[in-house]
């Protein structure tokens, strides 16, 4: 198993990344709240800028709050290195942007957060870099959709909005005999749910916005170099293994091997693209990080009860929810979130778009927004908000259907939840009864 | 770059310079499982400051082909060959733990063409623990997990890096797990000639130990260096893996040691 730490994950979540000694014995993390670092000599300048020594020049591509967050969240993962940025979607952005060039393929799992389509869909094929979109789990569609200038396959651990748990080491295995990495984005379930480099993953991807924040109040990204894959062997990565020249001509793999992508991403995504995490962002999220494990038990073990009680409610339609037996994946998800397969799940009221729509307006606990992984309970009804432009064919190619409510189950005391939706579903049925009177 | 030594390709890495085989030239030379990599913050600042790199993968290790050497005496011999096949007369040889008991061997062979020696987290002799050895038979990884958790000081261990954001202990692993670490620890254990060697050096030497060392404790690193007649550098809150940990005070170290030469 690759790992990245011997200390237990509580106590990597704590600690990793940071001693206080050489930070006037601060016992919290320190925010660097500064844009430059002052040299100790010319010489000194110019050996951090040939990267002679490590060190920190400017805060768009390094500071020391930043890097105590980096260091822990490749801990967390077993990688071999991290680098944080400005949102998950700049984070996958540069991900993309270092394993491919114009020209180039990606297959992606079709079933991804809707910005991530457009990304792969629209954005990068301006710059030549196509996609090609396919049921992830199904390793024959999976093999087809391979091409000699594919660079990559991407998934998320539990795909949305199916909320479909994606079979990592089937996955990993195809793209590994083709030569390419697997790059996961593990949002939604987080490193104490599922390590997903220990089931082949080569690169992780987060949006620390979520449940690694855990408070909802900084949006972040994170990449995780898994440090195992061949990069040289592969023959495909000319950006990690032939020279760089604006760092005299460096080779990336061969200068630094297992964190070969994550030092392109430093030396050339972080300098030209600079989608930098502010320090302070970093400070709050590392306050996030501190309480994961904690905090995820909680949401997993309100989001079970909560899909127990669902099933029970007579206003409810259906509930979806990985674990779920009629879940296509629950298998997939036993096997690979032993702890529960994350705290979102969806569900379907009586009385389809309209009642749908009732159900939010009466919560008053729960959150009606489009965000997830808050330790709030997070509500959204896709079809009067993010996909209300669509018709009832065009929200089934979607995957969702007219009455899908999306719930991110938060950390409050259950009972409460319980109580916030029984008076939505109340006026869910009344929607519903009113509906059918007219027929 | 790559050389070819006994007509095997041979990674060397050269500090992110051209090799000029007529400069003073510096060998860094890996311990047991590592590669090149350890000395990534030493070997930029030699090529970018007046002298010429030549940091070898091992036969066998990442990125050079061949089989791994068995034995520290065929790693001394080895070392010439590489030296004879890049054309480099004279050297200044630095080792860090197995890659010190290594330049020991070359030593007597170089005779006049070494300059200086310099010796980095090391003893003259390395016994090790036979069910390493083992384990690192059957399991590499396994083995390297062991080593780590042992070779990496204490402040490491909690994910501290001297390069922001990464995670030397993950970078080491990978290197370990993927290299001939029970051929190289079985080869430390076996070799008994050090002090010898040690003692029939002529060229200026120095070492740099460890504190919180528990691969080669300090204590054997000081009967080194009282056997060689000189005071040593001792550097705090670091293990083992040295050059890796404390990559600003090693070079520190090195940098003042090559200057005095002159
Ligand atoms: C799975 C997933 N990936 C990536 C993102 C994008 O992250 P950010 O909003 O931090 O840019 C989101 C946001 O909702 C997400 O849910």
């Amino acid at each position: 198993m690759s790992r990245s730490s011997y200390l237990g994950d509580d106590t990597i979540a704590l600690h990793s990344g940071y001693q206080p000694e050489s930070d006037h014995g601060s016992r919290a993390v320190p925010i660097y709240q500064t844009t430059s670092y002052v040299f100790d000599s010319v010489d000194d300048a110019s050996a951090l800028f040939n990267v002679e020594r490590g060190g920190h020049i400017y805060s768009r591509i390094t500071n020391p709050t930043i890097a105590v967050l980096e260091q822990r969240l490749a801990a967390l993962e077993g990688g071999s290195g991290a680098i944080c940025t400005a949102s998950g979607m700049s984070a996958l952005f540069v991900t993309f942007f270092s394993l491919c060039s114009a020209g180039d393929h990606i297959v992606s799992a079709a079933q991804i957060y809707g910005s991530t389509v457009t990304l792969l869909k629209h954005t990068l094929k301006r710059f030549d870099i196509d996609c090609t979109f396919v049921a992830i789990n199904d390793a024959e569609a999976l093999e087809n959709a391979i091409q000699d200038n594919t660079k990559l396959v991407f998934c998320e651990s539990i795909g949305n909005p199916g909320l479909e748990a994606s079979d990592l080491p089937m996955i990993s295995s195809i793209a590994h005999q083709h030569g390419i990495p697997l790059v996961v984005d593990a949002t939604f379930a987080t490193p104490y749910l599922c390590k997903p480099i220990q089931h082949g993953a080569d690169v992780v991807v987060h949006s620390v916005t979520k449940w690694i924040g855990g408070h909802g109040v900084a949006v972040g990204g994170a990449v995780i170099d898994g440090g195992n894959f061949d990069w040289l062997a592969s023959g495909r990565f000319p950006t990690l293994t032939e020279p760089y020249a604006p760092f005299h001509g460096m080779n990336f793999w061969e200068e630094f091997g297992p964190s070969a992508l994550a030092m392109r991403i430093r030396c050339e995504s972080m300098r030209d693209i600079g989608a930098a995490m502010s320090p302070q962002n970093a400070f709050l999220l590392l306050q996030g990080i501190e309480t994961l494990n904690l905090r995820m038990q909680q949401h997993v073990e309100n989001a079970k009860s909560l899909i127990t009680w669902l099933q029970e409610q007579d206003a409810v339609a259906w509930v979806n929810h990985p674990d779920l037996d009629h879940n296509p994946s629950q298998a997939v998800a036993a096997a690979l979130f032993p702890k529960g397969a994350g705290s979102m799940l969806s569900f379907g009221v009586n009385g389809g778009r309209e009642a749908g729509a009732a159900f939010i307006d009466a919560l008053q606990l729960s959150s009606n927004l489009a965000n997830v992984g808050d330790s709030r309970t997070l509500v959204l009804h896709p079809g009067s908000t993010t996909h209300s432009r669509l018709n009832e064919d065009e929200l089934a190619a979607a995957g969702i259907s007219g009455d899908l409510i999306r719930v991110s189950v938060g950390i409050e005391s259950i009972k409460d939840i319980k109580s916030d939706f029984a008076n939505g579903l109340r006026a869910a049925a009344k929607t519903a009864e009113k509906l059918a009177q007219q027929g | 770059m790559y050389i070819e030594v006994n007509g095997q390709q041979t990674f060397v890495a050269t500090g992110g310079k051209t090799f000029d085989a007529r400069l003073p030239t510096v060998v860094l030379l890996h311990g047991s499982g590592l590669d090149h990599r350890c000395w990534a913050l030493q070997a930029r600042w030699f090529a970018f400051h007046g002298f010429s790199v030549f940091a070898p993968d091992l036969p066998g290790h990442s990125l050079s082909q061949g089989e791994a050497l068995t034995s520290i005496e065929a790693m001394g011999a080895w070392l010439v060959d590489a030296l004879d096949a890049a054309g480099i007369e004279q050297v200044h040889l630095m080792g860090h733990s197995q890659g010190f008991l290594m330049a020991l061997e070359a030593a007597p062979i170089l005779g006049d063409r070494l300059l200086s020696m310099m010796a980095l987290a090391t003893a003259a002799a390395i016994p090790v623990n036979p069910a390493l050895i083992d384990t690192a038979k059957q399991n590499t990884s396994k083995a390297a997990d062991m080593m780590l958790q042992w070779g990496f000081g204490s402040n490491h261990q909690y994910g501290i890096s001297a390069v922001p954001g990464m995670q030397p202990i993950g970078i080491g692993q990978r290197i370990m797990a993927n290299n001939p670490l029970a051929v190289d620890l079985q080869a430390c254990n076996q070799y008994q000639a050090g002090n010898e060697r040690a003692q029939a050096l002529r060229c200026p030497v120095h070492l740099v130990l460890a504190k919180q060392d528990r691969m080669t404790p300090v204590r054997e690193g000081l009967k080194l260096a009282k056997l060689l007649g000189i005071s040593p550098t001792v550097i705090p809150n670091t293990g083992h893996m040295l050059p890796i940990e404390a990559p600003k005070e090693s070079l520190q170290t090195m940098k003042s040691f090559i200057q005095t030469l002159n």
